[in-house]
Parts: structure tokens; C-alpha cells; sequence
């Protein structure tokens, strides 16, 4: 089934990317294509094969000791530095819920 | 007359040196100045680092003037591709998104480089997060072929292996998710290696495909190629990346070895593809030809789910950098677009924004794959089709110890040429199911094809952790067709005097 603009539309919500008319129009052309590409994997769907999400088999997630590491600890200054907006301390964000001043 | 720095080997400039035939500063300079030269055409580049390459010169001497050893690439330049950390430069994945982005650490795979020696010469160009296969999604400019500047160099590393192409640095680093070092190796004449996943720490290196990416080096020799991948895993295991092996191989030991006896597989399905050219068929061929010469036998495989590769491709990769990619959010680096009511507003105008249009194609094509309902179906049918193409291989490597086929269907294309994002995606036919599966894959320059006079080149790939086997019958390859280093000739001699 196509996707419509309105699908495609509650995708870049969800993806939080704002989309002009004209980039919404052009994008359901490129994901409905896309998505027709990808069809002849819904093939491989089988019952009897485990899915490999990964190729190293044994990874296991890594677990740091519950302390400081000062040696990589970033500095507060150098933390800040690539921010858009900071202050004092701290990343500087518009308000969380709706129209509010962005202070 | 005048000794050129594009006229030696990383191997070369490291042994010079710590001969006293030159020094690493006057190699820097070299460099710089063949960059000066050549690049306003090649446009490798997104930043050149001058004071960081006469710094790291500059230490090389004096270790030299102490009567230190020097360590195995002491005064090598090298490009470095930008999506890798490298402190004192910005690390911009070719993107507005982290246009003004300073590095804060320095990657591993990069870290290593400069212990090993090498003068960080800059930071090349690239598609935009990786997400292209002819580096004109970067969103700065396009980098140019050296062989026909009218072309493109390949992608998603195009900076990284133009430079090594026009001669202006000797050794550069890649990234490789879907074919991004093997494919621009390939347009572009150089030898460009995919290691086995887990093969080099991705810790500091922008994350594409978590279960896909992999790093590796472009030279213009197979020896070179063999001494960056022994700096690059020399020291074992990285703590700070889970994915990385402890794999510490010397590269350089069995490079010359016969490879007699050894048994070399065709894919006959590959070898009549649709979009495969003559020329590049005909180029595989030679090299078949050579190394059945060379005493190794040919042995057709038949690996029957490969077919499936680029479709389970372009659900995981997708997935994998939707997730990746949703860090950037504006708040704490990265484009952050000004005056917005409230912080949904700011993420999804900084991303609108910040990102280019296959960075965002990808994206929503990921999101969507991801989505409730859709999820069970795409996902993880790829995955499964990623079991039956490791499995494919496996059985193929119980018969032979490599396959060669092509690395790219073609040779380099036109800018424009290819302008559906989804053909785009075909580029990479012969590439990605060696990233699907984890393993080795190495592109390996041939020489010029015989209809368009532009690089043609052979992939070989391997089994999982046998990258120096690779390399191996690779070198055999460059002994008995390639015959070594080439620089584009229209850049070739271009300032860098030493």
C-alpha cells in the first residue's frame, strides 16, 4: 500500500524533521519508491532462520566502574563549546510545552 | 631533478627520513604545497591543518636529532576523512548540521595514525554523513576525480581517496558502510581496504550503521595500505569501542608470499550482473587470469542469497542511522535554529535545516522502517536475510580462501549523471553484502579500462579476520598487472618539491 502525504508527513513528525509542501511532496515520492525497492525482502521473512543483527555474535555491552575518570572527563568549558546557546552552566533551551517565551 | 613527494611510498618518505634524505618538515611542506598546487581542481579537502602537520613534522625531527627510533610511518601524510575526531580540527561530516563543530577528542583509528607517525595533513570531503556513493551530498562542494575532473570520485570517502589519487598526501583513512572506501578506491585507482568489522576501533568516528561501519585506509600500494592497517590495529583491542577485536596482526609478514595453491572463487551471477560494463567485466577477468598464472586455482561458488543483500542493505542501514542520527537535536552541538517557541519546534527545524536531502531521505526511510507495525515485517526479514548471506559466504570460504569480483559496476561517472537517489544505491551492487556480513573486502587498481581510459579495479574479499591474507592476494595482483603506485597524471609532478 502507498504511503499518502499524511503517512509521510507523521513520519517526519516522528523523525522530528519539519518538511515544506514541496519537500513532503517530493519525499512520499522518494519513500514510496524506496519502499518498493525493499519489497523483495519481505521474502526472507522465514520461520525457520534466526535473524543476525550484528556480525560479532558474542558482543556483550560494556559495563565502566561506578567512578570518576578524570583523565576524560571534559572539561565544563569545552563541553559547552560546541552548544548553540548556552548560560552560566548550562545548555540553554527554549521552553519544553508550547508557546512560551523561549527565555 | 627534483625528488616530488607523490613520486614515493608512505614507505618510502618513513625510510627517507630516518635515512636523512629528508626531513619530516620538509616533507610537510611537500605536501602543503602539492595540496596548494593540486586541490583548488580536486577539491579533496574540507580543511587543511597546517600547524598540526609542521607540529607532528616537527616532533619526528627532533626525535630523529635525539637518535630515537622512529616509529613505522614517521612523517607519512596522511587525509583524514570527516567524520573522524581529530582535536584542533572541526569535524563536520560534510554537513551543515555540524558545520562549526569542534573536535573535542580524537578518535582512536586517527590517534594511532599519529602515533604510528603520520602528519595530519586535513580532514577530506565526504558525502554528507556518509550517506552517498559519489561525495556529492557533501554539503561544502563537490570533490573532483583526478583522473577526469569532470567526474565524480566515488563515495561515500571520495575526498580521502582523491587525495591519495592526485598525489597530495600518501596514506588516508575511510569509512565504510555500504562500499565507501572499495567503491571510490576503485573510481579512483588507489587501494582502498574494508578490514573485517571490529577490525579497527570506531571509538570517535561518527556512527552510520552501528552493525556496518567499519574504518580503513587508501594508499597507493598494497604495502602502504599493509602498514596503516598496522598502525591502525597494532595495539590491540580499543577499551573505549565494545566492537573492537583484539587482533593484532603484522601485516607486512606474509605480503610477498605465493599464493600458489590457493584457491580463488568466481561468482558467475556476479560476473553477468545487469549494469556490470564490459570493461570492468573484462578487467575481473585479467585478474582471474593472472592469478590462476600466479598457481592459484579458480573455483566457481554459488552463494543464492546475495540477491537480497541491497535490499536488507537499505533496511538496516536506514534503521541503524535513524537511531544514530537522532542525537542531533540542536541542544548540545550541532546547528541549533534560532527564535523557536518551544524545544520540538527547535529539533525539528535544526534538523530540517541542518541536514541535506539524502541526509534526510535516509532518515524518514529509517523512521518509517522503524515505525509499529512496519518494524516486524522489514527488519527483521533483513536480518534474517543477513543470516543466509553469512552463511552463503561461510560455505563459499570452506571451498576457497577468496572471491574476487568487482568492486564497482563501472567506472567514474559523471557529476549529475546518476540523479535518482535509488539508482544511487546501485552503485554499491558488489559491495554491501561484505559489510551485511562483517567480513574483509579490499578494491585493487588495474590499470586504465579500455573504453572510457578510467580506473577499473578487482575486489577481493575474505573471511572474517583474514584482511592480511587479503592483502596478500592483493599484492599479487599489483605485482603482476597494476605494477604499483600511479598518480593521476594530469596532477602528477604539480608543485610538491622536496
Amino acid at each position: 500500500m502507498a504511503l499518502s502525504e499524511k503517512d509521510v508527513r507523521g513520519i517526519a513528525e516522528y523523525a522530528k524533521i519539519a518538511l515544506t509542501d514541496d519537500e513532503l511532496t517530493e519525499m512520499t515520492a522518494y519513500m514510496n519508491n524506496a519502499v518498493s525497492i525493499l519489497e523483495p525482502i519481505l521474502q526472507y521473512d522465514l520461520p525457520d532462520v534466526e535473524p543476525t543483527f550484528h556480525p560479532i555474535g558474542s558482543l556483550s555491552n560494556v559495563m565502566g566502574d561506578d567512578g570518576l575518570e578524570p583523565a576524560r572527563d571534559l572539561p565544563l568549558d569545552v563541553a559547552l563549546e560546541n552548544a548553540g546557546s548556552a548560560r552560566d552552566r548550562y545548555f540553554r533551551v527554549p521552553s519544553i510545552l508550547g508557546e512560551g517565551e523561549s527565555e | 631533478m627534483a625528488l616530488n613527494i607523490d613520486s614515493l611510498t608512505a614507505s618510502q618518505i618513513a625510510s627517507g627520513i630516518a635515512a636523512g634524505d629528508f626531513t619530516a618538515t620538509e616533507v610537510a611542506h611537500a605536501s602543503l604545497d602539492a595540496i596548494e598546487a593540486r586541490d583548488g581542481a580536486v577539491k579533496a579537502f574540507l580543511q587543511v591543518s597546517p600547524e598540526l602537520a609542521l607540529d607532528a613534522a616537527a616532533h619526528i625531527d627532533a626525535a630523529r636529532a635525539a637518535g630515537e627510533a622512529l616509529p613505522p610511518l614517521a612523517g607519512v601524510p596522511l587525509a583524514i576523512k570527516d567524520n573522524m575526531n581529530l582535536v584542533g580540527t572541526r569535524t563536520t561530516c560534510a554537513s551543515r548540521m555540524l558545520e562549526n563543530y569542534e573536535s573535542v577528542y580524537t578518535a582512536t583509528c586517527v590517534e594511532r595514525m599519529l602515533q604510528a607517525g603520520c602528519l595530519p595533513m586535513g580532514k577530506a570531503n565526504m558525502d554528507e554523513f556518509a550517506f552517498g556513493s559519489s561525495t556529492e551530498s557533501s554539503a561544502f562542494h563537490r570533490t573532483n576525480n583526478p583522473w577526469d575532473t569532470e567526474r565524480v570520485p566515488g563515495g561515500s570517502s571520495g575526498g580521502s581517496a582523491a587525495a591519495v589519487a592526485a598525489g597530495e598526501v600518501a596514506l588516508s583513512l575511510g569509512s565504510d558502510t555500504g562500499g565507501s572506501i572499495r567503491q571510490p578506491a576503485s573510481l579512483c585507482g588507489v587501494v582502498g581496504l574494508k578490514p573485517t568489522y571490529g577490525a579497527v576501533s570506531r571509538y570517535g568516528v561518527v556512527a552510520f550503521g552501528s552493525s556496518l561501519d567499519q574504518v580503513g585506509p587508501f594508499g597507493r600500494t598494497v604495502e602502504d595500505v599493509a602498514l596503516a592497517m598496522n598502525a591502525l590495529v597494532g595495539a590491540g583491542h580499543d577499551p573505549y569501542d565494545c566492537t573492537s577485536q583484539d587482533c593484532p596482526v603484522d601485516f607486512l609478514e606474509h605480503l610477498e608470499d605465493s599464493i600458489e595453491g590457493k584457491r580463488v572463487g568466481i561468482i558467475p551471477s556476479f560476473m553477468e550482473a545487469e549494469g556490470l560494463t564490459l570493461e570492468v567485466k573484462q578487467a575481473v577477468e585479467r585478474a582471474a587470469h593472472e592469478l590462476e598464472a600466479q598457481g592459484a586455482k579458480l573455483v566457481e561458488v554459488d552463494l543464492p542469497h546475495l540477491d537480497a543483500a541491497i535490499a536488507a542493505y537499505y533496511v538496516i542501514g536506514p534503521a541503524e542511522a535513524f537511531s544514530n542520527l537522532a542525537r542531533f537535536d540542536g541542544i548540545r552541538y550541532g546547528y541549533q535554529e534560532e527564535g523557536c517557541a518551544n524545544l520540538t519546534d527547535q529539533s525539528s527545524l535544526s534538523r530540517a535545516h541542518g541536514f541535506g536531502a539524502e541526509a534526510k531521505r535516509r532518515q524518514m526511510l529509517g523512521a518509517y522502517l522503524l515505525s509499529s507495525g512496519v518494524y516486524d515485517k522489514y527488519y527483521y526479514a533483513a536480518q534474517k536475510a543477513r543470516t543466509l548471506i553469512t552463511q552463503d559466504y561461510n560455505r563459499a570460504y570452506e571451498q576457497v580462501d577468496t572471491i574476487l569480483m568487482p568492486a564497482s559496476p563501472r567506472t567514474a561517472f559523471k557529476f549529475g549523471e546518476i540523479s535518482d537517489p535509488t539508482q544511487m544505491y546501485l552503485s554499491d551492487l558488489y559491495t554491501i553484502s561484505i559489510n551485511i556480513c562483517g567480513n574483509g573486502g579490499i578494491s585493487v587498481p588495474l590499470g586504465l579500462g579500455g573504453d572510457t581510459h578510467l580506473p577499473v579495479s578487482a575486489q577481493l574479499v575474505g573471511p572474517a579476520f583474514k584482511d592480511r591474507q587479503l592483502l596478500t592476494f592483493a599484492r599479487a595482483l599489483e605485482r603482476g598487472i597494476a605494477g604499483g603506485m600511479s598518480v593521476a597524471p594530469d596532477f602528477a609532478g604539480k608543485g610538491g618539491e622536496l
